[in-house]
């Protein structure tokens, strides 16, 4: 069985990625499951798909702990405890990801003896514009690590997943399939079909008794006041906005009335400040400030400044 | 209200503290929590939202809100009766002297349009029949958002949505819930658009100073669903009022007032093109037709403006 593990952030096309592969897996005749898998989180956010194929009926349930491979579309996310890339890789697992740091540096900073197969960001998913485009890459990189799959195989599933979308888009996501698959030629069946795990009689779970508190006890109810600042969305950022404070005109808090994340708070000064533990990276500022005074600047970038690694 | 006697007369006058809490679940750029944000900036904590379900239900998960005062969800079609509960208990407290007057607190409906325009009307009339003192906020992301944009009685004509994906979009037209409420006759309502801050403001101050039923109509650009950068969130709503898709009005005292008059209308598909659930219709001549269809919707409307 093939156990694939895509990771990605809402918005990067990773419910699609599990999509195409299992219809491509289907189309050669495998047993398939694929099921993203997400919370009240929304774009921006960690999001997981898997996609399990076999030649034989699928006994198997739920997410994936032990895949055989994993396909990291944002490597930002590798260092993320909440996205768990690593979550379940043991030595034959390959790992696959989208980037531009080069795969020694991956080795060491993840301590993995693994297979690592490190692809150069395509430059269709550079920018916000391109980032669905990385479910239809990744796709491409998991059919061509399994190798069960020809190449008309793969485009024939993008035409049945993606058949909807306007023509022009239809046609960009087959040849970025196409150009990922062939480029990754010498990579061609890396990843190895695994025998399935029988299934004889799992041993039940250790039932935990639950009892009925009373209700006073028991309701959901909230007594303190603005506890949602406890989640930390700012790890959902791909691109961080930043204010050039000397540039900034201290207009009528403009940037901070159209936050819709309320992450722009404004000192006594009349000097704003971003909150990047909660701010989601929309850049809504950086395209409402009047004078120009915020960029967006790559958030792998601005984690380098932050700690004095990178000149600002 | 004269002029003068307004709050609300530059950007200057708006609130500089955030009131709303940071680290909620919706998308970034998600139109429907700017207007929420800003609404709440102005309303504070004396309020007592009631969600009906919908993409907002998900501000509360428990143990986490956003919300410095109240919040109760209410099932999809009932946060006007949910609404009902609640400022009648606030009255019973209020009469017996359990609740100090300082303590009342504004009721708010909050509500999607999927909810609003469709299975939630027959308990919004009730509760407009009732003269219930509420306020009732839709942010109107035109289609099921929540549930992955399916089409809502508030989808426009023509747009795609994962339930109206053939060429034509939308075969339905978006339903006038503006003048439904007006038809009620109710002491206030309005439609809003978070692009334009002050003319939010300045509605929130006129519906504060009534009571009774009173409505919100907000544009709420939704990227997840209507495909566009979440960074045009803000610039989206500029266009749907710069091309007259979506007038800025209030109707107060019996009277229809629109309060913006785009002065040149910018073309139609000035707005269209920047979203992905009308890029079908630029693909086509079945589509240009579509898009001459809403061009001549909006102009008759405004025709009959002056
Ligand atoms: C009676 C009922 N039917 C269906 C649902 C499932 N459901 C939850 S949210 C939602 C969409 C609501 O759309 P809208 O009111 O426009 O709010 P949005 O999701 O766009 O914020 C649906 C269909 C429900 N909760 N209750
Ligand atoms: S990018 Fe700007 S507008 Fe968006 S959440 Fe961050 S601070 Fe707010
Ligand atoms: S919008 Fe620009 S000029 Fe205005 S306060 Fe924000 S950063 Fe400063
Ligand atoms: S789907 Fe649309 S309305 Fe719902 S949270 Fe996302 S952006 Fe907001
Ligand atoms: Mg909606």
């Amino acid at each position: 069985m093939y156990r694939i593990r895509f990771h990605g952030r809402g918005g990067q096309g990773m419910k699609t990625a599990g999509r195409i592969l299992g219809t491509s897996f289907f189309l050669e005749g495998f047993d398939v499951q694929d099921a993203p898998r997400y919370g009240a989180e929304r774009r921006g956010a960690p999001i997981f798909a898997y996609v399990r194929a076999s030649r034989s009926v699928i006994q198997e349930r739920g997410v994936i702990r032990r895949p055989s491979l994993v396909v990291v579309a944002d490597d930002t996310l590798a260092g993320l405890p909440e996205a768990d890339v690593l979550g379940g890789q043991s030595a034959d697992t390959v790992m696959a990801i989208l980037s531009d740091v080069p795969e020694g540096t991956w080795r060491s900073r993840l301590n993995l003896d693994s297979p690592i197969v490190c692809i150069p960001r395509p430059d269709a998913i550079k920018g916000y514009a391109g980032q669905a485009m990385a479910g239809v890459c990744c796709a491409a990189v998991a059919a061509r690590l399994c190798g069960s799959i020809p190449k008309s195989t793969l485009a024939r599933a993008v035409r049945e997943e993606l058949g909807f979308l306007a023509p022009s888009v239809l046609e960009r996501s087959l040849s970025e399939a196409s150009r990922m698959f062939d480029s990754l030629a010498p990579y061609e069946a890396v990843v190895r079909d695994r025998p399935d795990r029988e299934f004889s009689c799992d041993n039940p779970p250790g039932w935990v008794e639950l009892f009925h508190d009373a209700a006073a006890v028991a309701a959901p109810v909230i007594f303190g006041g603005l506890t949602s600042r406890l989640l930390k969305t700012g790890m959902w950022r791909t691109f961080r906005p930043v204010i050039d404070t000397a540039r900034c005109r201290r207009c009528w808090w403009l940037c901070s009335s159209f936050c819709p994340d309320s992450a722009i708070h404004v000192g006594d000064d009349g000097i704003p400040a971003i909150d990047y533990e909660h701010c989601k990276g929309c850049l809504v500022c950086v395209a409402r400030c009047p004078v120009h005074a915020i960029s967006a600047v790559p958030e792998s970038r601005g984690v380098r400044q932050e700690n004095g690694e990178e000149a600002v | 209200m004269s002029e003068s006697g307004m709050q609300y007369r530059g950007m200057e006058d708006f609130p500089s503290t955030r009131l709303f809490g940071s680290g909620t679940p919706m998308c970034a750029g998600c139109g429907g929590l700017l207007v929420i944000h800003q609404l709440y900036d102005l309303l504070g904590s004396d309020t007592v939202f009631i969600n009906a379900a919908g993409c907002m239900t998900l501000l509360s998960v428990y143990p986490y809100t956003p919300f410095r005062g109240s919040w109760l969800y209410t099932a999809m079609a009932s946060a006007p009766a949910g609404a009902q509960g609640v400022r009648d208990a606030l009255d019973i407290l209020l009469e017996s002297d359990r609740l100090r007057r300082e303590e009342n607190l504004e009721v708010v409906v909050l509500t999607g349009d999927g909810a609003a325009y469709g299975m939630g009307l027959s308990a919004t009339s009730g509760a407009l029949d009732r003269g219930l003192d509420f306020i009732y906020l839709c942010y109107d992301n035109e289609g099921y958002g929540n549930t992955g944009q399916q089409y809502s009685p508030a989808t426009p004509h023509g747009a795609a949505t994962s339930t109206s994906r053939g060429n034509g979009g939308f075969r339905g037209n978006k339903k006038d819930l503006f003048s439904l409420w007006a038809a009620h006759n109710p002491p206030y309502a309005a439609t809003v658009s978070a692009s334009e801050p002050l003319d939010l403001a300045r509605k929130v101050e006129k519906l504060r100073s009534l009571r009774g039923p009173r409505m919100l109509l907000a544009f709420s650009p939704c990227p997840t669903g209507w495909g566009f950068e979440p960074a045009q969130s803000v610039m989206i709503g500029n266009l749907a009022v710069q091309t007259g898709i979506w007038p800025l009005k209030e109707f107060i005292g019996g009277k229809v007032e629109h309060t913006v008059l785009p002065e040149k209308r910018l073309p139609v598909e000035e707005y269209l093109k920047r979203q992905g659930r009308f890029a079908h219709l630029f693909a086509s001549s079945a589509g240009r037709d579509i898009i001459a269809e809403l061009q001549g919707a909006v102009d008759r409307y405004w025709e009959g403006v002056r």
